[in-house]
C-alpha cells in the first residue's frame, strides 16, 4: 500500500515536469499523444524570439545582482545576530525573518507606493530592490543556524595566534562559513529567478522571464512555452549543480594541496 | 629578560556594567613557573586570564609582559598564546595546518615551518598525525594539538584555560603528567586556570586561590595545604575538619579556644584576637591521632582531644577514612591502611587528639 502511495506521490510531483520536457522536443505543435517525433524547432523558435531572450537576460542580471546584494547584507546581518545576546537576539531574529510571512501582494503594492513617492522609475533596479527584500529573510535564516553554531573561540584562537581582525575573517571565519553562504547565495538567485507576484508590481518596461512566459501563456498555449519552461528549469538545476560542484572542487583543491605539502 | 617577573599585574579591576568581577588584583608571575589560578566558578580566574591574553580590557590597572606595558595591545600583538577550554582547533584545517597557523602569519619560510611543526608534533607525541583532520582526533589528541599550536610560537607565557575539563578522569591524569613533562622540556612559563584543586596541587609551583574577584591566598601547594589563611582556603584545598569556639585566653605564641566541653590549644596566627571572639580551627583528617577508649572509661574531653563514637568507616584502598561523632562536630579521621587491616569498627568509642601545631587558627 505504502509503496503504491509513494510511487503515486513521485508521479504527481514529477509527471508534469517530464511531460513538459517531453513535449518541448515534440516535432508537431500538438500537445497531446501520440508523440510524432523529436525536434528542436521550439527551442530554435524561442531562441530567436527577441522578447524572450531579453527577458531571460534580464532575469539573469536581476538574479545575480539580487544574490550579490543579499549575500553581502545577509551575511553581515547573520554575523551581527550571532553576536547579540538573549532577548535582543530573539527580537532582531524575528524582525529579520518576519517579512517571510508578508504576502507578496502586500509587499508589491507597498513597494510601488514607496517607489512612486520617492520618484524612482520602475526598472530592473526596482525589481532588484524588491527581490533583495524578498530573498533576504530566506538568506539570513539559511545562514543563521550555521553561524550561530560557529564557535566564536575559533576567532579568538586566530587572534591569539597573531591574526589581525581582517586576517581572522579571511583565514578562519570565511572558510568555515563560506560554503553555507555560497549555498544561500544560490538559493537567493533561484528565488529571484522565478519570483512572479512582487515582480508584476515593481517591473517597468523591462520584464523578467516568469513575466514573459506568463504573457505568452495569455496569448495562446503554444509549444514554445514548453521550451521556455524547460530552459528556465534547466538554468535553475544547472545553477544548483554549479554551486554543489564549487563546494566539492574547493574541498578537492584543499586535499591535493595537502598531499603536495606532504610530498615536499 | 632583565626582570625575573614575566607578567606583572597592578591594581587590575574589571567590571561588566554594575558587576565588578575583579577587585584591584596585584600579582607577579615568575619566569618559568607553573602558576595556577584556582577558584570556584565565577571567582574571576578566567576573566583574569583573558585580561592577560588581551581578550578583555581592564577597567582599571595595568598588565606588563616582560616589562612592557601591554594593557592596550590587542591579543595578536601580545607575546602569549592560549590553550582554549574546548580546544578551538580550526575545523577546516588539518593538524599540520592548525599548528602552522601562527608561524605562517609570521611569514616564516616554508622549510622552517615544516621543521618547527614536526618538532612540536613530536613533542606532544603526535608525530604521525600531521595530515589528520581535526574531527578524526580523540579528546586527548585534540588537546595535544591545541598545546602544540600554542607552543610552536615560543610564547613568553602559555595560558591554559581549564584545558582538561572536557577530558575523562583517566586521560586527565595522564595529561597532567604530560603537561609537566612538556613544561620541563620547553621551560615556558605556564598560567593555568582550573577549579579542580587536585589538578592545581599536582601541577603547580604556586597556586593563586581566588574568591569573589579577589585573591584569597598565594603560595606553594604545600604551604596552602598546611597553612590556610582563611576558612575558604582551608575548605577549598583538601578535606578538613573545622571546629568553632570562643577564645578563652591569648598568649604571644598560643591561643586557647573553648570547643564544646574541652579546650583547644593552637599556635597564634599573628592576627589579634579578643577574649570571647568566635574563631575557627582547621585540622586535617590525617593530622589526628585516634585511640580506643576502654569501655566505660571515657574520661571526658581534655586538652586537644575530643571523645566520640566511630560512625562510619570508608575503605579507600591505601587509606581508610573514619567519621567520628563527637559532642561538638562529626569529624573525619584518615589513616593509612595497615597490613593488619582496618583498625576501628563502627560503634567503637574512641578519643581523637592532635598536637597543638596540627591545628590552624582561622579568624575569617
Amino acid at each position: 500500500m505504502l509503496r503504491i502511495y509513494v510511487w503515486l506521490y513521485v508521479a504527481f510531483l514529477y509527471a508534469p515536469i517530464a511531460i513538459i520536457t517531453l513535449f518541448s522536443f515534440h516535432s508537431s505543435p500538438a500537445l497531446t499523444f501520440p508523440f510524432e517525433g523529436v525536434s528542436l524547432r521550439w527551442y530554435a523558435k524561442i531562441f530567436s524570439d527577441a522578447t524572450f531572450m531579453a527577458s531571460l537576460w534580464n532575469s539573469v542580471i536581476v538574479g545575480a545582482s539580487t544574490a550579490l546584494v543579499t549575500t553581502i547584507l545577509g551575511s553581515l546581518t547573520a554575523l551581527g545576530l550571532a553576536r547579540l545576546k538573549g532577548r535582543i537576539q530573539t527580537l532582531f531574529g524575528l524582525l529579520a525573518f518576519g517579512p517571510v510571512a508578508l504576502p507578496g501582494l502586500f509587499l508589491g503594492i507597498a513597494l510601488v507606493m514607496l517607489f512612486s513617492q520617492i520618484g524612482l522609475q520602475r526598472s530592473l533596479v526596482t525589481i532588484i530592490i524588491a527581490h533583495v527584500l524578498f530573498t533576504l529573510p530566506f538568506f539570513i535564516e539559511a545562514v543563521r543556524s550555521r553561524i550561530e553554531y560557529f564557535d566564536l573561540s575559533l576567532e579568538e584562537a586566530a587572534r591569539d595566534l597573531g591574526a589581525t581582525p581582517l586576517q581572522t575573517f579571511r583565514l578562519v571565519t570565511l572558510p568555515i562559513i563560506g560554503p553555507t553562504i555560497g549555498g544561500a547565495a544560490i538559493l537567493s538567485f533561484a528565488l529571484s529567478f522565478d519570483e512572479f507576484i512582487i515582480t508584476v508590481f515593481v517591473s517597468g518596461n523591462d520584464t523578467t522571464l516568469p513575466l514573459t512566459i506568463w504573457s505568452m501563456m495569455r496569448r495562446a498555449v503554444s509549444p514554445d512555452i514548453n521550451a521556455a519552461s524547460v530552459i528556465s528549469l534547466g538554468l535553475s538545476i544547472g545553477l544548483i549543480l554549479i554551486g554543489g560542484l564549487l563546494v566539492w572542487y574547493q574541498r578537492r583543491l584543499a586535499l591535493s594541496a595537502r598531499a603536495k605539502d606532504m610530498e615536499a | 629578560m632583565s626582570t625575573p617577573n614575566i607578567v606583572e599585574l597592578y591594581g587590575v579591576t574589571k567590571a561588566f556594567g554594575a558587576l565588578t568581577v575583579l577587585h584591584d588584583i596585584d600579582l607577579t608571575i615568575q619566569q618559568g613557573e607553573i602558576l595556577t589560578l584556582l577558584g570556584p566558578s565565577g571567582c574571576g580566574k578566567t576573566t583574569l586570564m583573558r585580561i592577560i591574553a588581551g581578550f578583555e580590557a581592564t577597567t582599571h590597572g595595568r598588565v606588563t609582559i616582560q616589562g612592557a606595558d601591554v594593557s592596550y595591545l590587542p591579543p595578536d600583538k601580545r607575546p602569549v598564546n592560549m590553550v582554549f577550554q574546548r580546544y578551538a582547533l580550526f575545523p577546516h584545517l588539518d593538524v599540520f595546518d592548525n599548528v602552522a597557523f601562527g608561524l605562517r602569519l609570521k611569514k616564516w619560510p616554508k622549510e622552517r615551518i615544516r621543521e618547527a611543526v614536526q618538532h612540536m608534533l613530536h613533542l606532544v607525541q603526535l608525530g604521525e598525525y600531521g595530515n589528520r583532520w581535526i574531527h578524526e582526533l580523540s579528546g586527548g589528541q585534540a588537546q595535544r594539538v591545541a598545546l602544540a599550536r600554542a607552543l610552536v610560537n615560543s610564547p613568553s607565557v602559555l595560558l591554559l584555560d581549564e584545558p582538561l575539563a572536557a577530558l575523562d578522569l583517566k586521560i586527565r591524569h595522564h595529561m597532567l603528567a604530560e603537561l609537566k613533562r612538556i613544561h620541563q622540556e620547553t621551560g615556558t612559563t605556564f598560567i593555568y586556570v582550573t577549579h579542580d584543586q587536585d589538578e592545581a596541587t599536582i601541577l603547580s609551583d604556586r597556586i593563586v586561590l581566588m574568591n569573589k574577584g579577589r585573591i584569597e591566598q598565594i603560595g606553594t601547594p604545600e604551604e596552602m595545604y598546611a597553612h590556610p589563611r582563611s576558612l575558604f582556603c582551608a575548605r577549598f584545598l583538601g578535606e578538613t575538619n573545622i571546629l568553632t569556639g570562643a577564645v578563652r585566653a591569648a598568649e604571644t605564641d598560643t591561643t586557647y579556644v573553648d570547643v564544646g566541653p574541652g579546650t583547644v590549644k593552637v599556635p597564634a596566627n599573628g592576627a589579634a584576637v579578643a577574649i570571647g571572639q568566635n574563631v575557627s580551627l582547621a585540622i586535617r583528617p590525617e593530622a589526628l591521632q585516634v585511640s580506643r577508649l576502654a569501655p566505660g572509661g571515657a574520661g571526658g574531653d581534655g586538652v586537644n582531644a575530643l571523645d566520640g563514637v566511630v560512625e562510619d568507616v570508608v575503605f579507600m584502598g591505601s587509606r581508610v577514612v573514619y567519621s567520628i561523632r563527637t559532642s561538638v562536630e562529626t569529624i573525619k579521621y584518615q589513616e593509612t591502611r595497615s597490613v593488619d587491616g582496618i583498625m576501628l569498627a563502627k560503634g567503637e568509642p574512641v578519643r581523637a587528639s592532635w598536637r597543638p601545631d596540627a591545628a590552624v587558627l582561622l579568624t575569617h
